[in-house]
């Protein structure tokens, strides 16, 4: 029961000390704002990639050729080495090679730079995408000139006013193009390469004879099943090691991938970790200074309410109070500040967002628990006063 | 039996390497509906008596019988439930809480006596209206003039029926005309209430006015007078 009085008198004190407030704030502001954008960021981050995993299946190689070291200019696969490889390898199934180019889109009188992938029919399938209008391509276009749309850039073009349903015609690095299809939009990152989301996708040969450029520089590989990760990786090495004239390849395991992605989180982490830690002490450092000035202040108070019988506790409450109200302040708005934070971090990586609701009671319980520890000193100054001399003060 | 006896108290302070003994030896009784004054200069130990009586402090050596019982020897809680509810303090300065209204002011006492808020309100109320402060309740001190925010302490010092008013120089800040005001209200509270009131003063013409005084002098009681 006097826990109410106490948390209406402890919000009337903070407001009269209103700019002192504000300042001792900033630090837990922005330590709470890093732990929460960090710890939805995690959780966004990981869901992320959880879900592009589930679409995509983790039976998938991603080979790459390696560059030629020294300046060698970069040398792709052949084709022919890659088609014979689910005959010839017993682990993999298919395979998917493409060819990455990029060109400018033009259509009446509108040009963009637009990047497109050279694909074979097998890529459909192997990135698990699905059409949302036409078709998809086929082995059968051979080098005709027939593009499919990915989402993002079947919307940009919309939004410009060019036609996109399938037969519409366009001009890619100045060859007429026929749209074909539009593909349906797809979760990005790890094994799926860009273009899905943002380019043109035309059959392989098509790409390689518009530009000597065009290098099939990376390949993925379905594993059969039963086989492992690292069997594939084998034979997938051996293949290219026995060639005549032997190629060194990279190969990417979605284990290898989700070990990269959590490198790169890592360090992340540990900035933002570090920010909002140091910004938690110093936060809670300036909580502890305002508090300590308002015990100072409020000597003649103390000495009052001692008189009219409040035990130490009472005293020792009250200020306990007002310090977990005020860092709580503090947590509350770091709260917003964090989760916008991560919006805005989503936002720009093309993650799909979502409220972390952990994070935010993580928020909420550490500015609390700094509010106890360093709200618990000041608090003990305030109750140990001696009421005849905290009287006596002006 | 006395409402409150004091036997033989002392009480000295260490000042640096000096021990000053400020109270000797004080004796003297209070009983239920009286109203003495306690006169004495600066120095001569009315305040430190005024902090034991008022259980603020605690005497070295004495004893101290409130309503018969034996009060050595408490721990801070009890002194503090002691306080809350047989002493109602009035000081010189006022001492109401600036960021409360006068009648929050008043609630305070049963605030921490645990009693719910609903009925702290009509209570507070009550008194306010008894000490002529009921058409302030809503002010806070700052809009408040000297008289009448005493009269607000007053019936803070009230709302919990103490079994003891202890006045501190109730008169000291405020000017002649207002301060026989106040004191005409503690005369009225005691003859109307029978309101035990011990009135800390070193003003003469306030002693006068109190059926009996309690003459300090240097940290002995000097002499104990019955006005007629």
């Amino acid at each position: 029961m006097i826990l109410k009085a106490n948390l209406r008198e402890a919000s009337r004190a903070l407001i009269s000390s209103r700019q002192r407030s504000i300042l001792a704030l900033l630090g837990i502001i922005i330590g709470i704002a890093s732990v929460i954008a960090l710890v939805s960021i995690g959780t966004l981050v990981q869901r992320e990639s959880m879900r592009q995993f589930m679409e995509m299946g983790t039976d998938i190689l991603s080979v790459q050729a390696e560059q030629g070291r020294g300046g060698g200019s970069p040398k792709g696969f052949r084709l022919q080495d890659i088609v014979i490889i689910p005959e010839s390898l017993s682990s993999i199934a298919t395979v998917a090679p493409y060819a990455s180019s990029y060109g400018e889109l033009r259509k009446d009188g509108k040009r963009m730079s637009i990047p497109g992938l050279g694909v074979t029919e097998s890529f459909f399938h192997m990135n698990r995408l699905a059409m949302a209008e036409g078709r998809f391509i086929s082995d059968l276009d051979g080098t005709t000139a027939h593009a499919c749309l990915s989402s993002n850039l079947a919307e940009k073009l919309k939004a410009q006013g060019i036609a996109t349903h399938p037969g519409s015609e366009l001009y890619y690095d100045n060859r007429k193009i026929t749209v074909i299809g539009t593909l349906e939009p797809a979760a990005m990152g790890g094994m799926r390469p860009y273009e899905i989301q943002e380019g043109l996708l035309m059959p392989l040969p098509a790409v390689q004879r518009m530009s000597s450029q065009s290098i099939i520089s990376t390949f993925m590989a379905r594993l059969s099943p039963g086989f492992t990760t690292v069997q594939g990786t084998e034979e997938i090495r051996a293949h290219f090691s026995a060639l005549p004239d032997r190629m060194e390849v990279r190969i990417m395991s979605p284990e290898e991938m989700i070990a990269h992605m959590e490198r790169q989180f890592r360090m992340f982490t540990l900035l933002l970790g570090a920010i909002g830690s140091i910004s938690l002490i110093v936060g809670g450092v300036g909580v502890m200074n305002v508090m300590l000035v308002s015990v100072t202040e409020r000597k003649r108070e103390i000495g009052i309410r001692r008189a009219l019988g409040a035990r130490k506790k009472d005293i020792q409450w009250q200020f306990l109070i007002e310090s977990v109200l005020l860092s709580l302040v503090g947590g509350l708005v770091g709260s917003l500040i964090g989760v916008a934070t991560s919006w805005g971090i989503a936002r720009f990586s093309g993650w799909q967002f979502e409220i972390v609701h952990g994070a935010l009671v993580l928020g909420v319980g550490v500015s609390v628990a700094i509010g106890i520890f360093f709200g618990y000193y000041p608090a003990r100054q305030a109750a140990a006063l001696n009421p005849i001399q905290a009287l006596r003060t002006d | 039996m006395s409402l409150l006896k004091l036997e033989k108290i002392k009480k000295s302070f260490t000042l640096g390497p000096v021990q000053v003994h400020v109270l000797k030896g004080v004796s003297f009784e209070v009983h239920a509906g009286e109203m003495i004054a306690i006169m004495g200069t600066s120095g001569s130990g009315k305040s430190t008596l005024m902090n034991i009586i008022g259980f603020l402090d605690q005497p070295d050596s004495g004893r101290y019988l409130l309503e018969g019982k034996e009060t050595a020897r408490l721990s801070d809680s009890e002194l503090s439930s002691i306080r809350n509810q047989k002493i109602g303090f009035v000081f010189q300065q006022f001492n109401l809480l600036g960021k409360l209204t006068a009648l929050e002011n008043v609630c305070l006492p049963l605030v921490y006596r645990g009693i719910p808020e609903k009925e702290q309100k009509p209570m507070a109320m009550e008194i306010l209206e008894k000490v002529g402060m009921g058409d302030r309740a809503g002010h806070r001190p700052m809009e408040l003039s000297g008289g009448q925010q005493q009269r607000v302490a007053i019936a803070r010092a009230l709302v919990g029926t103490p079994s003891i008013l202890l006045a501190d120089e109730p008169t000291g800040a405020l000017d002649t005309r207002v301060g026989q005001e106040i004191m005409d209200l503690f005369l009225e509270l005691n003859s109307t209430q029978k309101i035990t009131t011990l009135i800390i003063t070193h003003d003469p013409r306030i002693a006068a006015q109190c059926p009996g005084t309690v003459r300090m002098q240097d940290g002995y009681v000097a002499g104990t007078e019955e006005s007629p």
